[in-house]
């Protein structure tokens, strides 16, 4: 029993824990900072109660971004914060959307996490798990639990929001290169 | 040939890799006639940096990784039950034992104070086994014994385990020095100074 519960954790030491950056700045990203700790704990804690269920020769991170998910729905079934997104099905993917702007990595992160926590919650899990974790189509789909397309239309319509919703922020920020001499001086 | 529209539609799945070799290789293809697809394509992909770079700065505390280690792998918390009723059962042994010996000292030392308050010196007739006091110190608490140099002390060892000194005097002599009666049992009377643990010797006889 020693033994195998040696193995257990040896291979869990392997398999999973080193994700834990991974799981953490997810979990960062969708109930904050604030309550990060607490998910990612709770994860690796019903991670390890289910580790038989882990099948090794899959991909552990997707399985504990499944797991991940799954705990962040019990919670938000319980404090009833914040409705996940519902698929209402036949999401359309909007071809012709007009892709103008630059997106300047460095100045825009504050930016992009602000318009990030404002996506729909399933809107802005497709786009960490693609753009952050360089999850496939079908890894998303299967933590998720939705079939590719309801991805492919998340994404199309996450990302669109998303740059939208960057735009506005960006748009509403007084502008840096603004004249100065509209500062009244004193006499 | 991809057109426009074509492409615009599979662009996500263009700059996440997801579309197969044939369609990469037209969507490139119509990528390097087209300028406003290209611009289109560069600032998605700008978009998908831009989210990376601004997510990825976060790293955990290294409180929470050794919280996490400490609820799944550390050995504490996956001995299985049994393992933690034996490790509990082995602490309260020890733990009973350690206050069993404390306790029979305490008893020990409340004796021999009312002893010491009860008892003057007084005159007795004690029997016990002589033996060297520094050998006997040295084999029970691995005391320096210069026995080899300065020869054996005799001292008596009564029934009941107690170490008494003989007092030096004429008729405790022998008993002190002469190391063939170690290891005789001794009848002493005498006077007992319990305070002191010690005997004066008025005579002796070996049995």
């Amino acid at each position: 029993m020693f033994l195998g519960q040696t193995l257990r954790a040896k291979h869990f030491e392997r398999d999973a824990l080193p994700h834990l950056p991974a799981v953490y700045r997810t979990a960062r990203q969708l109930v904050g900072v604030e309550s990060a700790d607490d998910l990612v704990q709770e994860t690796f804690l019903r991670a390890w109660k289910y580790f038989e269920t882990f099948d090794p020769t899959t991909n552990c991170r997707a399985w504990l971004f499944r797991i991940l998910r799954n705990v962040w729905i019990g919670r938000w079934r319980k404090s009833r914060m914040e409705l996940p997104l519902v698929d209402t099905g036949g999401e359309q993917i909007e071809p012709y959307y007009d892709w103008e702007g630059e997106f300047l990595r460095e100045e825009l992160s504050a930016d992009v996490e602000r318009a990030l926590a404002e996506l729909p919650p399933d809107y802005r899990l497709a786009i960490l798990l693609a753009d952050v974790e360089d999850c496939t189509y079908e890894e998303i789909a299967r933590i998720m639990e939705c079939p590719i397309g309801t991805v492919m239309s998340r994404l199309n319509r996450g990302r669109r929001m998303l740059a939208k919703l960057i735009r506005a922020h960006g748009d509403a920020k007084p502008s840096s290169n603004q004249p100065r001499e509209f500062v009244r001086r004193k006499p | 040939m991809m057109d426009c529209k074509n492409l615009r539609e599979v662009l996500d799945l263009y700059v996440d890799g997801e579309l197969s070799p044939e369609a990469t290789v037209q969507a490139e293809a119509h990528l390097a006639e087209c300028q406003a697809c290209r611009r289109a394509a560069d600032r998605l992909q700008g978009l998908r940096h831009a989210v990376k770079t601004a997510v990825s700065q976060y790293q955990p505390a290294p409180q929470l990784a050794s919280r996490v280690r400490k609820s799944t792998v550390s050995p504490w918390h996956r001995r299985p039950a049994w393992a933690l009723a034996v490790a509990t059962a082995a602490l309260l042994i020890v733990a009973f034992a350690v206050s069993a010996a404390q306790l029979r000292g305490a008893v020990a030392n409340t004796l021999e104070a009312a002893a010491f308050h009860l008892d003057d010196s007084r005159s007795v007739v004690m029997e016990g086994l002589l033996l060297c006091r520094d050998c006997q110190l040295k084999k029970e608490y691995g005391y320096h014994a210069m026995c080899p140099l300065k020869g054996h002390h005799g001292t008596l060892q009564a029934k009941d385990g107690k170490i008494w000194n003989i007092l030096d005097g004429d008729a405790s002599e022998d008993l002190i020095h002469n190391s063939a009666l170690l290891g005789r049992t001794v009848r002493i009377h005498g006077r007992c100074f319990r305070r002191a643990s010690s005997i004066e010797v008025d005579s002796y006889e070996v049995l």
